[in-house]
């Protein structure tokens, strides 16, 4: 527990010590800021549906970044030789990662919360889809993280690690389409893939365990194959 | 020469008590895909032993200190670290072990002090006893007044004197060293092989080198390893340093023996070979602390008459042995042994 608490700590700080967390958080505010306006003006509604959907897509390009130096900057400097001869195990280091990514994240929605604020002042939000939409943000950064760690996980090149789980993450976010040519049931499977399959209802306010399951899913497979692959030497 | 080599197989290693030893390795082998790096090596090493492992670039030295530190795991074999078997409690054994890799890994973003405190809690101090072990290692490094600097903004000598804290930083029981001298400048190998002879008697520690000369400055004893197979595991090196002469002496073989056992410091002479134009060789073995031995030798040779051709330092050449041993290796590879 000592040695997580030691990694988490060095990540964290050599995270928001680089230039990366701040230029990312301001982007995904900007982008956020100009979406939260515009949606509200337009609509005059007190929803943050909008914005959900901006910032599952904002999730989608931002988080290979946050992830892509995670492991594969470790592999590549050789200092990933230095932790795997200290008296820590590969699941330590693959949480302490994991969690530095997510701390990232959720420092980011958290920031994302001024336009529900702005909404309370101003109006009367329905607060459970709010709430459930956050809820889904936290999951969807979750399974991304988990799969931008393991990608990070298997190589010594960070841009090769992004690219990869940026791949993965548009195949996952439009494998939906793919499932309406497939005849039944692989249909189904296939829609059940989709990332945006089971973000839509946590964003308009529905909640369901399948989909909070899918998410928690791909975040512990990501863990796990990212522990194996440090142990595969 | 000969008596210092003790040619090897894996059946005169005795892997019975791998608790009493330092470091016990038995029948190593690792395959990376569909190349062998080693192919089943055994050695032994005894606490408070300085150990070299000498071999080419692509030996497997490197494979070797990985598996004995637990970064890789072998494809067959066992490994034992002060009784510890690496297979089956790999963090216990890591934290018996301080290890300096060959390319020095460092997190440049940390500053020297912060990098030193990180690895030593890591290795299991706690906060008052890290800062303390950082302070010692830090004032017998000379890096002081490097502490509070970025470890990117280091030359390459600080950088290895960086990595070779980190490795002492949780005083380790054995410390394995990768290359310790690679791109140092002349100052900086002194103070690196000082530094390991230092701590000879000490802890036991294993460092491998390409490097024949360096090997014979810092290790008690070499291990040479050879594409994968560990071709001697005993030249001792320090046992055997400066006491050997040769001579190349006229005259007849009792008298002259009679001369030299006679001078000041001689252990033993033996005559090597017969006479060739009336000159023998003789090798003598001089106590080890015995200093100006060679020129008491030709002294008291030149005072009694005898004509002296040659007079040569015989102790062990680590050069030869290797040339030696590698030379009898690919014979046998060629004779498909």
């Amino acid at each position: 527990m000592r040695g997580f608490k030691l990694l988490l700590f060095k990540e964290v700080k050599a995270l928001f010590s680089s230039e990366i967390a701040y230029v990312l958080a301001a982007m995904f505010l900007v982008v956020m800021g100009y979406t939260f306006s515009v949606a509200f003006f337009l609509n005059r509604v007190a929803s943050l549906v909008h914005l959900f959907f901006q910032m599952y897509v904002l999730f989608l390009l931002t988080v290979p970044i946050i992830t892509m130096r995670l492991l594969a900057e470790e592999r590549r400097l050789g200092t990933l030789e230095l932790l795997l001869t200290s008296p820590v195990s590969e699941a330590q280091i693959v949480l302490a990662k994991y969690c530095a990514a997510m701390s990232l994240i959720v420092v980011m929605v958290i920031l994302s919360t001024s336009y529900a604020i702005v909404l309370a002042l101003f109006g009367q939000p329905d607060w459970g889809p709010i709430y459930s939409g956050y809820l889904g943000l936290f999951l969807l950064g979750s399974a991304l993280s988990a799969i931008g760690l393991l990608t990070s996980s298997l190589t010594a090149n960070q841009i090769v690690a992004a690219l990869a789980s940026l791949g993965i993450f548009l195949l996952l976010w439009a494998i939906d389409d793919f499932g309406l040519i497939l005849p039944d049931p692989y249909d189904t499977l296939v829609t059940n893939l989709s990332l945006s399959t089971h973000f839509v209802p946590f964003a308009t306010g529905s909640l369901y365990l399948s989909d909070a399951g899918y998410y928690v899913s791909l975040t512990l497979l990501g863990i796990f194959l990212s522990v194996r692959a440090l142990g595969r030497r | 020469m000969a008596t210092t080599i003790n040619a090897l197989s894996a059946e005169n290693i005795d892997p019975t008590t791998p608790a009493s030893t330092a470091i016990a390795v038995q029948n190593l082998t690792k395959w990376y895909g569909p190349r062998q790096a080693l192919k089943g090596i055994s050695f032994v090493i005894e606490p408070g032993e300085v150990v070299g492992l000498l071999g080419p670039n692509g030996s497997g030295k490197t494979t070797t200190l990985r598996i004995v530190t637990g970064y890789l795991r072998p494809t067959r074999g066992s490994v034992f670290v002060c009784g510890v078997d690496a297979l089956e409690n790999p963090t216990g054994l890591r934290s018996l072990i301080g290890y300096v890799p060959e390319d020095i890994p460092l997190y440049n973003g940390m500053r020297v002090q912060e990098f030193l405190t990180f690895i030593a809690r890591l290795k299991g101090l706690g906060s008052g006893e890290a800062k303390r072990a950082v302070a010692e290692v830090a004032e017998r490094l000379g890096l002081e007044p490097f502490l509070k600097m970025m470890i990117g903004k280091l030359s390459r000598g600080y950088r290895q004197r960086v990595a070779l804290a980190q490795a002492l930083v949780s005083d380790p029981k054995v410390l394995v060293l990768d290359e310790p001298t690679n791109g140092l400048d002349p100052e900086q190998i002194i103070a690196t092989r000082n530094l390991i002879r230092s701590l000879a008697g000490v802890k036991t520690v294993l460092v491998a080198s390409h490097i024949l000369a360096e090997m014979e400055k810092v290790a008690d004893r070499v291990m040479i390893l050879l594409n994968g197979r560990l071709l001697a595991d005993r030249i001792m090196v320090r046992a055997d340093k400066h006491n050997r002469i040769r001579l190349s002496v006229s005259g007849a073989r009792d008298q002259v023996e009679a001369v030299i056992a006679q001078v000041e410091g001689v252990r033993r002479v033996e005559c090597e070979g017969s006479a060739r134009n009336g000159f023998a060789t003789y090798i003598v073995e001089g106590e080890s602390f015995v200093e100006g031995l060679a020129g008491r030798l030709a002294e008291a040779l030149v005072k009694h008459r005898f004509m002296l051709a040659e007079l040569a330092d015989s102790s062990i050449d680590l050069e030869q042995i290797f040339l030696d041993l590698t030379r009898r290796h690919k014979e046998q590879d060629g004779e498909g042994l």
